[in-house]
């Protein structure tokens, strides 16, 4: 009776290791603004968001376990946006706000708690560096890096030389828009060309002055740091100062409601920097069309898919799945925050099937290369003018280190 | 029954003006500094760090505009400018090695110094038009932190505060702030409940009623709008110090830009203008209760498995938010606090209604 009773509960043991650990669930946080001031672009990037995790959840998940959203709204409030960290921190893999305000507000938390945050594109452009910014993921070009590489390309455009060239930065006069000032002042004088700034004041719905001195400087190229409604304004002060539009080369912030605004034959010639393909035109796109939207399960509305917020909320969140599957490939058992940092920095030549440039972040790099391409909108389509690229690396990263040596100062590590 | 008044005789001057001379008042007061004292015991850590502590701070900031506004019968639309100054004032003088406890005196000593320099010129114009000239302090504190490196920390214009240290001692726990935190609202609210037993605030309100008047009976009323002035700013410029050391940890601009003045005036209005429990109303109401209204109808929404669109879900608290500030205003116009007044009065009477006639 004894024997058999131990045998059984042998049996029984032996039944349930060989049942497969239970998949856990994979948490990613999206606190964002979705009612205030970020609403040009949350909506799309949450709805790309989703998609991908809803069409990887159709395939099983990441190595069989399922994804899962949380979408939160801050109303760009920095004690909501740290109301909404404390409530998912531990929940988690990754906490993101995409927003300036909140990211700075939130960040100081991350940092101390240990907790992985995704800061693309918005906030600190100096937690690119890794080496200070050990839990803050940046997965895309900084500003100075973007402005480099326009800078870059105009050189390129011009033959090699920009000396005697005129540059106009046209920018938002407060902190985003004053951001490549450095950059561009260290450019010109290593290039020779003439730089001139031009900035306006929030919200940006009165660019007359700017535009009637532009008219006398008669730049060669307008570096345009704005979003949203902003273009609409620039291009109309454009056309009334009889400047082209094909001079103008805009931060990655210029997308197709821009482009329906300022009218798209108006718009023809206009560059912008990207850091994602854009259009509909690639597999990750067409998974996610053909496994969701042709069968009404999309997560929001079918023609933001072809906004390049869309895409740009892919390229945010592909290499995060992908660093959460390497991160469990890596070390099976559940994830935790350390987990999937050394995940996102194990992430090598990393292209989501053609839809970014190759992301290889390493503990140094958060930002994954900072490759950006110049787009040109031809009437109907953007046109890529040329290849993935990145210029003036050494520049970019010594005013990288310049400004988090100031905070690794600051909080005296 | 409650609010028992029954057997008090005042048979001192002192007996009769105190603060609180109804024992079951007292008896409220200390169960909810009891309460305060164990909160970190009693919340958990979310609760704490994300409602508690940004309420207490920001009611003692509220507190110092209703000074000027409930009190003194100023407007004061530059207040987040003003809390600005002092939070950028100690981060700086924390960075350069001096305490904290000096710092946090200095932030207050530095709003005070810029208040009161932009008060001598605003005060020469009344009702609207201080509004307005209070309105360019805002925009000038605005510009000078965004156009100034040496202010803002450069193009980042992010400054990290360095750990509070109190006394020799780092201050990092939850529980930690949270009592610097605890000790610098209950000063304040101290001060405030004091101030309208004083000849000053006595003062004030004669020049909140009518400035022409006050000037009639002997009261200086330039000097009293200046030292308005002056005390609001003071507890301004400390309070935004504090939140900064206690809940931000970095110092920007936007925590201290134009809608953040507008939300302070919110707080007090919605709170009750010269209302001390107005102000605790005030701010919970309009700081905490976005949050609180969206996460319920989240919740309720995932409870129910309505599939709303993330966007639409999310304007739909600020929908109800509106609609919350209306009732209550057409219900009480005269704040928060007066609801609590009411519902007092009406409990000091009851059972007996009738005897309130």
């Amino acid at each position: 009776m004894y024997r058999k009773l131990k045998l059984m509960l042998g049996a029984a043991a032996v039944l349930l290791a060989a049942v497969p650990a239970h998949a856990e669930t994979l948490r990613f946080a999206l606190c964002y603004d979705l009612t205030k001031a970020y609403t040009f672009i949350t909506p799309q990037v949450a709805q790309a968001v989703k998609d991908y995790a809803a069409v990887l959840n159709l395939k099983g998940g990441i190595e069989g376990n399922p994804i899962e959203i949380i979408v939160q709204d801050h109303g760009n409030e920095p004690q909501r946006g740290i109301e909404c960290y404390e409530k998912v921190k531990d929940q988690a893999l990754t906490v993101d706000f995409l927003s300036t305000p909140v990211s700075r507000a939130a960040l100081p938390r991350a940092m101390k708690d240990g907790k992985v945050m995704v800061q693309a594109l918005a906030g600190r452009g100096d937690a690119v560096d890794g080496e200070v910014f050990k839990w803050v993921f940046t997965l895309g070009p900084t500003y100075w890096g973007q402005a480099a590489n326009i800078v870059s390309h105009f050189k390129k455009q011009s033959g090699g030389s920009l000396k005697g060239k005129k540059i106009a930065l046209l920018y938002i006069d407060y902190p985003f828009g004053q951001e490549p000032i450095p950059v561009m002042q260290e450019l010109q004088k290593r290039e020779g060309f003439e730089l001139q700034m031009f900035p306006y004041p929030l919200p940006g719905s009165d660019q007359s002055s700017a535009w009637s001195q532009m008219r006398r400087f008669q730049p060669d190229l307008i570096v345009h740091w704005a979003f949203s409604a902003m273009h609409v304004v620039a291009s109309k002060e454009a056309k009334r100062n009889g400047i082209s539009l094909d001079k103008m080369v805009t931060v990655n912030w210029f997308n197709e409601t821009d482009l329906d605004n300022i009218g798209h034959d108006a718009a023809k010639g206009i560059r912008r920097s990207t850091t994602v393909t854009s259009g509909i035109d690639n597999p990750i796109m067409k998974d996610i069309i053909r496994e969701l939207y042709d069968k009404g399960k999309g997560n929001g509305d079918r023609k933001f898919l072809s906004d390049i917020y869309y895409s740009t909320g892919l390229a945010i969140y592909a290499p995060v799945f992908e660093a959460a599957r390497l991160a469990l490939k890596a070390d099976k058992g559940p994830l935790t925050a350390e987990k999937m940092r050394k995940g996102m920095e194990s992430l090598r030549g990393y292209d989501a099937r053609g839809l970014l440039p190759p992301i290889t972040v390493t503990a140094k790099d958060h930002g994954g290369g900072g490759r950006t391409r110049i787009e040109m909108w031809d009437g109907s389509k953007w046109i890529p003018q040329g290849d993935w690229f990145t210029d003036y690396d050494e520049l970019v990263w010594s005013t990288v280190k310049q400004h988090s040596a100031e905070f690794a100062k600051s909080t005296g590590k | 029954m409650f609010y028992r008044q029954a057997g008090i005789h005042h048979t001192t001057y002192r007996g009769d003006r105190q603060l609180f001379p109804i024992p079951f008042d007292r008896w409220q007061l200390a169960i909810l500094l009891a309460l305060a004292l164990a909160a970190p015991m009693l919340l958990s850590s979310l609760y704490m760090k994300s409602y508690v502590l940004p309420w207490l701070i920001w009611t003692a900031a509220a507190l110092g505009l209703n000074l000027i506004l409930g009190w003194a019968g100023q407007f004061h639309f530059g207040y987040a400018a003003i809390m600005g100054i002092g939070a950028y004032t100690a981060v700086h003088a924390t960075r350069n090695g001096i305490p904290f406890e000096i710092a946090i005196v200095l932030a207050g000593a530095v709003a005070t110094l810029i208040g009161c320099a932009f008060a001598i010129t605003a005060l020469r114009v009344r009702g609207l038009y201080l509004a307005l000239s209070t309105l360019a302090l805002q925009f000038v504190m605005d510009w000078v932190i965004n156009k100034v490196p040496a202010v803002s920390g450069g193009t980042q214009a992010t400054i990290q505060a360095p750990p509070l240290r109190l006394l020799g001692m780092e201050v990092t726990s939850d529980a930690g702030l949270y009592y610097v935190v605890l000790v610098w609202c209950v000063l304040v609210t101290i001060f405030m409940l004091n101030l309208r037993r004083t000849g000053l605030g006595r003062a004030l309100v004669a020049v909140r009623e009518k400035d022409f008047a006050a000037a009639v009976i002997g009261v200086n009323s330039f000097y009293y709008k200046l030292v308005a002035f002056a005390m609001s700013s003071f507890i301004g410029g400390i309070s935004g110090a504090i939140l900064i050391f206690t809940f931000y940890h970095a110092v920007t601009p936007e925590q201290f830009a134009v809608n953040v003045s507008i939300q302070v005036l919110a707080m007090v209005i919605v709170g009750g203008l010269g209302s001390v429990i107005g102000c605790y109303f005030g701010v919970a109401f309009i700081l905490l209760l976005p949050g609180i209204v969206a996460n319920l109808i989240f919740a309720g929404a995932q409870a129910m498995d309505l599939k709303i669109g993330i966007e639409l879900l999310a304007h739909i608290p600020s929908f109800l938010y509106g609609i919350l500030i209306i009732g209550f205003l057409l219900f009480e116009p005269l704040g928060l606090a007066k609801i609590y007044t009411n519902l007092r009065n009406y409990l000091i009477f009851w059972p007996f209604g009738y005897a309130r006639k």
